[in-house]
């Protein structure tokens, strides 16, 4: 029984990691410099799941890795800009704010569902303990 | 003294939703994991053999009293004092675009129906127990 607690307990670890990449994104869906101050847009980071938890175990998710989007920058027209192309372009993160939002509903509600199953889980514990008492 | 009644019958089925428990959980856990398709243990396979076991001792000399032993089915082996079973796939849902098919509202109704069941047999186990051990201390 204690099985089904650590593969809910992956799954809401990994949901969580998830729902801080987006918060990471929408912080950042305005970010031009990079933390050396060089002028590098922001990219929008994406998570990896695989079965299997981050204990090695074959049951329950984990985050593999943490991915940077491969799509091309937004461009918007700012020739003041003296970071803009000679074309009069700036490039700025391609992050759509709906999207992003989007995937926190499903992180939450998927969240939200293992925390259910391991309350479940608590419940059969608790009845199979009783028997004890 | 274990085999007496509903005893066997009753340890049977909590074995079988303990493990269909951590099936479910599973399922739960990667239900937004590409590629994943949601699994579960076979309930049709386990009642099957369960109720043939069930009426194999009805049909013995003493049938209130001695092991239920269900035969293995498939997908579910029945060892003397535990089990083990292989998921299968649910097959429940149209796949998305990641090629997952999940459906959350069937995950969390099999969820729900499998902690009932699981409790509703411990607490009738331990209703029983209890009725032995009162039994055993003599007390009236």
């Amino acid at each position: 029984m204690f099985g089904s607690l650590d593969i809910s307990t992956s799954g809401m670890v990994a949901h969580r990691q998830w729902t801080e990449s987006i918060a990471a994104n929408l912080a950042n869906q305005n970010s031009v410099f990079n933390a050396d101050g060089e002028y590098e847009p922001y990219r929008a980071k994406r998570v990896e799941f695989k079965t299997g938890d981050d204990r090695g175990n074959v049951g329950g998710v984990h985050v593999s890795e943490i991915v940077e989007s491969k799509a091309p920058h937004r461009k918007i027209w700012d020739p003041a800009s003296p970071y803009a192309d000679p074309n009069g372009y700036r490039e700025v993160p391609n992050i759509s704010p709906e999207i992003e939002q989007m995937n926190m509903l499903i992180a939450t509600r998927a969240y939200e569902a293992n925390v259910r199953a391991a309350q479940a889980t608590k419940t059969m514990m608790q009845e199979t303990l009783s028997l004890l008492s | 003294m274990f085999n007496y009644g509903a005893l066997p019958t009753l340890e049977r089925v909590v074995q079988f939703t303990e493990q269909r428990q951590k099936v479910i959980a599973h399922s739960i856990a990667n239900i937004n994991t590409p590629h994943f398709i949601p699994g579960d243990l076979s309930v049709s396979e386990f009642q099957a053999s369960l109720r043939d076991a069930i009426d194999k001792r009805r049909g013995s000399k003493d049938p209130a009293n001695g092991p239920v032993q269900p035969k293995d089915t498939n997908t579910i082996d029945f060892g003397s004092r535990g089990m083990s079973a292989s998921p299968i796939d649910r097959n429940q849902n149209i796949l998305f675009h990641d090629r997952n098919n999940r459906s959350v509202e069937r995950l969390m109704q099999d969820m729900v129906e499998n902690a009932m069941a699981h409790t509703a047999s411990l607490q009738m186990l331990k209703s029983r127990m209890d009725t032995l051990g009162t039994a055993i201390s003599l007390r009236v």
